[in-house]
């Protein structure tokens, strides 16, 4: 009884004690609050890639992609049977894309990517990052709307004009000319601008601008090939790699014009994306379909997951949340320190009282428990506290966020920058119980020595104790 | 009248850095039951170290102690807690009370030791209507929940023994309880301790260097040098 009576006395009447444990309560709020806020960035990351990149991908080895496009994809069907939701055919290639701005010609290199806008919205998430220059979200097609075409300098000539006369003709080549049949998607951050002090961006290729991408042809003398586009919409998916370089083309005309087929469904493909459905082991359908691809083509696919075809990137962002946990938990092992040593000075201090507890009767173990069980206290008062101030940091981290930019006048979490419209945190119960139970596991090992030193003292030299 | 506690050549040193520096040379004392003996002597005589030794705060280089005619100087270590505990009652010179507790949780502390929590709060009605019978015994009824640091001298070694009879010891060890004391209150606690000894008939071993005070105990044991050097009945 005594020593639970004496730890909560000195507890109270201790504050030099509860300053070192302040280092302990700023390091688990501190782990806490970063935990949350890498933990929501990495999961809407993940979550993005994910829906970039589909369940499974089988890709061909060769740049200009593999023919039996239908025989390939009956055989994933067949392996796959009961486990794929949706599947999809890709081409890719790198290219140029160069566009007029102003008096301003704009080159950028980008990766061409032929899709079905249709069959491509339902492997992942797609649609859901198509929008247009104010954000609103546009459909998943590369069909040119004909107001675009009437907009045009040439189209509104052709409103006034007469279809029987020959200048008729030539303003609807114009009009052709100025906004081509094959719509694209470019990514936004490819063409668009984030002009210093501004919360706007700036699209340098709005809607309906034509747009000229240069790609490789296949075969083994490459040459380059040229086509215009016009612009329909912008890919914003929010990870800036794809928002800067993905421009999305009609599958057909792309394998047409790098000589992959007729324009025509068919031909000569990169790759195919395949969604699962729920539940699926995503590893094992890759083995199986990477095996039974092999059996039949050896060497000429590659399967992948996301997941493994992200894994540079995944383990990377793992392991700056490793690397910046432990520098953080440095924090809270230094206040281990601060506790030891304010610990050793207590002892000193209370040398006198461990000597009157043992002559009353007081058992080693018994002094010991009293600065073991102080060191738990202070490790629970500080961990406690640190662990409800981050939490209520994380859930209120917006409404900070806020508090700050007015203070500073600027935003602190631009979202324009991370296209993101809050900070997205993610708190995970286990990691917090491993960051307090940490913190407690110092706080107790940092008053063992003490708490040792304690228990040791003889009684008489303690009583004599000047 | 029975011995209820005796030592048998006694021998104790502590060491000085690597020399030992004899304080005990062979002490031979024999306490009755219900006596009141104080032990006098020089300032490094050895008469704490005694005290200390018997009271099983400290242990004895050799000799023996015995405790109605039980050896109980070569025990475990639990044992000694528990004879420190339960079989003596410390008083000491500058009082020792722990100043994280109140007057009554400082009485009560050798019976928190005692029990463990769940036993000590079965019983607390009980042990604390005992401490605050003792404490009422010793004129601080009205002082059960201040600070050590607000009680006056006099007050805290009142309080000591009060705490030193919480747990009922069998023999009570005092050390120089009047050296911090004015005249007053030191013949007060005196006063205290005589009427304890006579009314419980509490055997009772008291060091002192001031003559004045051993003159109230029963006996009277000199030390010199670590030796008994006479045994004197005191003047009463």
């Amino acid at each position: 009884m005594y020593v639970y009576l004496l730890c909560w006395r000195y507890l109270r009447t201790r504050y030099i004690a509860l300053a070192s444990i302040i280092s302990v309560m700023l390091g688990v709020a501190t782990m806490i609050v970063v935990n949350a806020v890498m933990a929501g960035f990495s999961d809407t990351m993940r979550d993005r890639l994910h829906g970039i990149l589909s369940d499974v991908v089988v890709e061909g080895n060769s740049f200009d992609g593999f023919d039996h496009a239908d025989e390939v994809e009956a055989l994933v069907r067949k392996v796959g049977a009961g486990r794929i939701h949706a599947l999809t055919r890709t081409v890719e290639t790198p290219g140029i894309l160069s566009f007029q701005y102003g008096p301003e010609t704009f080159t950028r290199p980008v990766q061409v990517i032929g899709v079905d806008p249709g069959t491509r919205a339902e492997v992942g998430s797609f649609a859901e990052f198509l929008v247009d220059e104010s954000g609103e979200p546009v459909k998943p097609s590369f069909e040119v709307d004909p107001r675009l075409r009437a907009q045009s300098n040439a189209g509104q000539l052709l409103e006034n004009a007469d279809p029987d006369e020959e200048m008729f003709t030539v303003l609807q080549q114009h009009a052709k000319q100025e906004v081509p049949d094959s719509g694209t998607i470019l990514g936004f951050a490819a063409v668009s601008h984030h002009a210093p002090g501004s919360m706007q961006d700036l699209v340098l290729a709005p809607v309906g601008t034509r747009v000229a991408l240069t790609f490789p042809s296949v075969g083994q003398s490459i040459e380059p090939r040229r086509d215009y586009f016009t612009t329909l919409g912008y890919f914003k998916s929010g990870m800036s790699e794809y928002d800067s370089s993905f421009v999305f083309v009609p599958i057909e005309r792309l394998q047409f014009l790098r000589g992959m087929g007729d324009g025509k469904r068919g031909g000569l493909i990169n790759a195919l994306q395949i969604k699962a459905k729920d539940g699926t082991n995503l590893d094992l359908l890759a083995t199986d379909l990477a095996t039974a691809l092999w059996g039949r083509w050896p060497t000429r696919f590659r399967v992948q997951t996301w997941e493994q075809k992200q894994g540079p990137l995944l383990s990377a962002v793992r392991l700056e949340q490793s690397i910046l946990n432990i520098l953080l938990f440095f924090i809270v092992a230094v206040a281990g320190f601060g506790i030891l040593a304010i610990f050793s000075m207590i002892v000193v201090e209370k040398t006198r009282d461990i000597g009157v507890l043992k002559s009353l009767g007081a058992s080693t173990s018994g002094v010991r428990s009293i600065f073991l069980g102080y060191g738990l206290s202070l490790g629970i008062v500080g961990s406690g506290v640190g662990m409800l101030g981050g939490l209520l940091f994380v859930w209120n981290i917006n409404t900070v966020e806020g508090w700050l930019s007015r203070i500073l006048g600027h935003k602190v979490f631009d979202d324009t920058i991370y296209y993101f419209n809050s900070i997205p945190t993610k708190v995970d119960p286990w990691t917090v119980a491993w960051i307090v139970g940490g913190a407690l596991l110092i706080a107790t090992v940092a008053s063992v020595w003490p708490a040792q030193r304690a228990a040791s003292l003889h009684p008489v030299r303690a009583l004599r104790f000047e | 009248m029975s011995i209820h506690l005796s030592a048998e050549g006694l021998f104790k040193s502590y060491r000085k850095g690597k020399s030992p520096v004899p304080v005990l040379h062979g002490v031979d004392v024999e306490v009755e039951h219900g006596e009141f003996v104080a032990i006098v002597g020089a300032s490094g005589s050895g008469k704490s170290t005694l005290l200390h030794v018997l009271g099983q705060l400290d242990a004895p280089d050799s000799g023996q102690i015995h405790l109605d005619g039980r050896r109980i100087d070569h025990v475990s270590e639990r044992q000694r807690d528990q004879l420190r505990n339960r079989t003596f009652g410390f008083i000491f010179q500058f009082y020792h009370l722990l100043p994280e507790f109140t007057t009554l949780e400082n009485v009560l502390s050798p019976l928190m030791i005692r029990y463990g929590m769940f036993g000590y709060l079965a019983r607390k009605q009980q042990l604390e209507q005992r401490a605050k019978g003792l404490l009422e015994r010793v004129g601080l009824g009205h002082r059960l929940t201040h600070r050590p640091c607000e009680l006056s001298g006099g007050e805290m070694q009142r309080a000591a023994i009060a705490r030193a009879l919480a747990s009922q010891p069998e023999v009570l060890l005092a050390d120089e309880p009047t050296g911090n004391l004015d005249a007053a209150n030191g013949q007060s606690v005196l006063d205290l301790l005589r009427d304890l000894n006579r009314e419980q008939g509490l055997t009772m071993i008291m060091v002192t260097h001031d003559p004045h005070v051993a003159a109230q105990a029963d006996r009277v044991i000199k030390l010199v040098d670590g030796r008994v050097e006479e045994w004197a009945p005191a003047l009463m």
